[in-house]
């Protein structure tokens, strides 16, 4: 079981090179990512993106790129479709979205899985190693469903079942989150909750368990409307769950990125596709947090090709 | 300028004796946080419920009962409303939720014509002391209501404006989040957040500063935002946070209190004298925090 992004950055070099399609590395911190990446043996990159961009990057960075494969395109949509389309067809391993307006990675995502008829919804996990807690967490979907339904929440679910199976939690604990509270009535996320609770019972959404909780309050404060102190909350006593659902992505794109405020949380987003990762950094991350993130790409690809 | 809880504390302190009216006041008597703010001399305390509960609890709370005000009623909603009446009636200032829940407590106050609602809607402010900050950050609406309108947006908007400049905050800014830092129909408080910021650059709250729309790493670092081709003065130095919804709000604030450890307070505002609400994310130690700012708040 992976437990931390140590973990992760220790089998990363084991699991690597991978091939790794980077969508547009035309900004500096994530050139230097995937040189550090190439550097620690995580990947071989393909990039694809504009000539001009890419050579003077690497130039800046001082990143000998001459040896890797070059794909020359300035269209942005044309550099999300053949990424992903390779991602499918098995040429590279994983893909990553450098300066490229995400939707455009989602659209081709889409357009992928339905060829290859698995219709897996696209949908964001961000896992979360706390200081503390003692094994991964994660915020899901943060990234793409703007209000997802029951039935979108079933297949991000899903999504996030599938990538902890991965990790080696045979049956990650999952909180529905909602803003329900002692007033304002009841609120659609918490009727989600009480159906995907049942959903989960009837095993639709694969190896888990769909826990009480559907607040944070709840998770440190189980049975109880009080607390005295803050030294009476310790995370690591909780029953706090492996998959979080966020109940829209106004919420799940605020609360994911605390990480900038908490400095026990640390981040690593992607997508999981039926073929494999897709890594996601926020155009605000620097080049630690990407290379973080090519490191869960390293591991969640090697564990698909084997599934 | 308050720059921390402490420097809450001792604002109360400075302030002249205040009553607080706990209805109904239940077999516990309220939380300790009111007698330690009684021992501090911020507040004079009135009990509105069963009488030999409220005498029992004096007595262990080492007061005696003949010190303060008991008014004996058993009905629930008859102590509220009681207590609602001393307030208008200038007898009382603060008034404290006891054993009610919080929506019928709720229902009582926020009461157009019986209760204390003064503004166009209540909201509630959840005040932070972050240990890494040298100043307090406040995010809201945190509880009260669900999916502001654009209408309900600019009170809970003004609700924290008048806020801030109790806290002595002269020029607050404020980020109006969304989930991106664009504006997209498809994520209407996208739309919100930019009518808000637009409303601001015309005055029209006065003299504070709204960026919007912001995502939150946008807001709370100036480096990210940068790299996000954001520029302006309210990034990495936010006082308040507009949520977009209260699933938003209540949950960061959640995050806030029980991941990051950030003591929290939190206010209703809204009305026309302090109310008192429970919230169960403020701790014991931080009620305390809490009946400063309504000692605060009356009056203003």
């Amino acid at each position: 079981m992976i437990r931390t992004f140590e973990d992760l950055d220790r089998l990363a070099p084991d699991k690597g090179p991978k091939k790794f399609i980077v969508l547009a590395p035309e900004d500096e911190e994530f050139m230097l990512a995937v040189k550090h990446s190439w550097q620690r043996g995580y990947i071989e990159p393909v990039l694809i993106g504009s000539r001009e961009k890419i050579e003077r990057l690497a130039g800046h960075v001082e990143f000998d790129i001459a040896p890797f494969e070059k794909i020359f395109e300035s269209d942005r949509q044309g550099i999300a479709n053949l990424g992903i389309s390779m991602l499918f067809s098995g040429d590279v391993d994983m893909a990553g979205k450098g300066q490229i307006p995400t939707a455009f990675i989602y659209r081709s995502i889409i357009r992928e899985e339905s060829k290859v008829r698995k219709g897996t919804m696209v949908s964001v996990i961000s896992l979360w190693d706390i200081a503390g807690l003692g094994h991964l967490t994660s915020l899901t979907d943060t990234g793409v469903n703007i209000n997802p339904d029951f039935e979108s929440k079933t297949e991000i679910l899903k999504n996030a079942v599938f990538l902890f199976h991965l990790l080696g939690y045979p049956k990650p604990r999952i909180s529905v989150l909602s803003g329900q509270r002692e007033i304002g009535g009841t609120l659609e996320s918490y009727r989600d909750f009480t159906r995907l609770r049942e959903t989960a019972q009837k095993g639709d959404l694969g190896s888990c368990e769909v826990i009480e909780a559907t607040s944070f309050t709840e998770i440190f404060l189980p049975g109880r409307k009080v607390f005295s102190r803050f030294s009476e909350i310790d995370i690591g006593k909780t029953d706090f769950p492996e998959i979080i659902l966020m109940p829209n992505l106004s919420t799940g794109n605020i609360l994911v990125k605390l990480d900038f405020v908490i400095p026990r949380v640390r981040r690593r987003s992607l997508v999981m596709t039926s073929r494999g990762p897709v890594i996601i950094p926020s155009r605000s991350d620097f080049h630690d947090a990407i290379t973080g993130e090519i490191a869960l790409g390293v591991v969640t690809a090697d564990r698909v090709r084997k599934a | 300028m308050l720059r921390n809880f402490q420097d809450i504390r001792e604002a109360a302190r400075k302030e002249g004796k205040k009553r607080i009216v706990l209805t109904p006041s239940g077999p516990e008597g309220g939380p300790e946080a009111l007698y330690d703010a009684v021992r501090e001399g911020w507040v004079t305390p009135v009990f509105i419920g069963e009488r030999s509960a409220a005498d029992k609890t004096l007595r262990e709370k080492g007061f005696s009962a003949h010190d303060f005000e008991i008014i004996s009623e058993q009905d629930p909603r008859k102590c509220v409303m009681l207590a609602l009446d001393m307030v208008r009636g200038k007898k009382a200032d603060i008034v404290m939720q006891g054993t009610m829940e919080n929506q019928l407590f709720l229902d009582l106050v926020l009461d157009r014509e019986k209760g204390l609602m003064q503004g166009r809607v209540a909201s509630f402010v959840s005040i932070f002391d972050p240990p890494t900050l040298d100043r307090l950050t406040m995010i809201t609406d945190a509880y009260i209501n669900n999916n502001p309108s654009i209408t309900e947006k600019i009170a809970i908007t003004e609700n924290a404006i008048k806020l801030a400049r109790v806290l002595g905050i002269g020029s607050p800014k404020i980020a109006a989040l969304s989930a991106i830092e664009q504006v997209n129909p498809a994520i209407p408080s996208t739309m919100d957040a930019a009518i808000l910021s637009k409303m601001a650059e015309r005055k029209q709250f006065g003299d504070v500063i709204i960026e919007g729309p912001l995502d939150i790493d946008c807001a709370v670092s100036g480096k990210a935002a940068v790299r996000k081709g954001v520029q302006s003065s309210v990034t990495g130095q936010v006082d308040i946070y507009l949520v977009p919804n209260v699933e938003a709000g209540y949950l960061t604030a959640q995050i806030s209190v029980f991941i990051a450890g950030m003591p929290m307070a939190g206010v209703l505002m809204g009305t026309s004298h302090p109310v008192i609400i429970h919230v169960p994310i403020t701790s014991g130690e931080n009620k305390l925090v809490e009946i400063a700012l309504a000692v605060l708040l009356s009056g203003r």
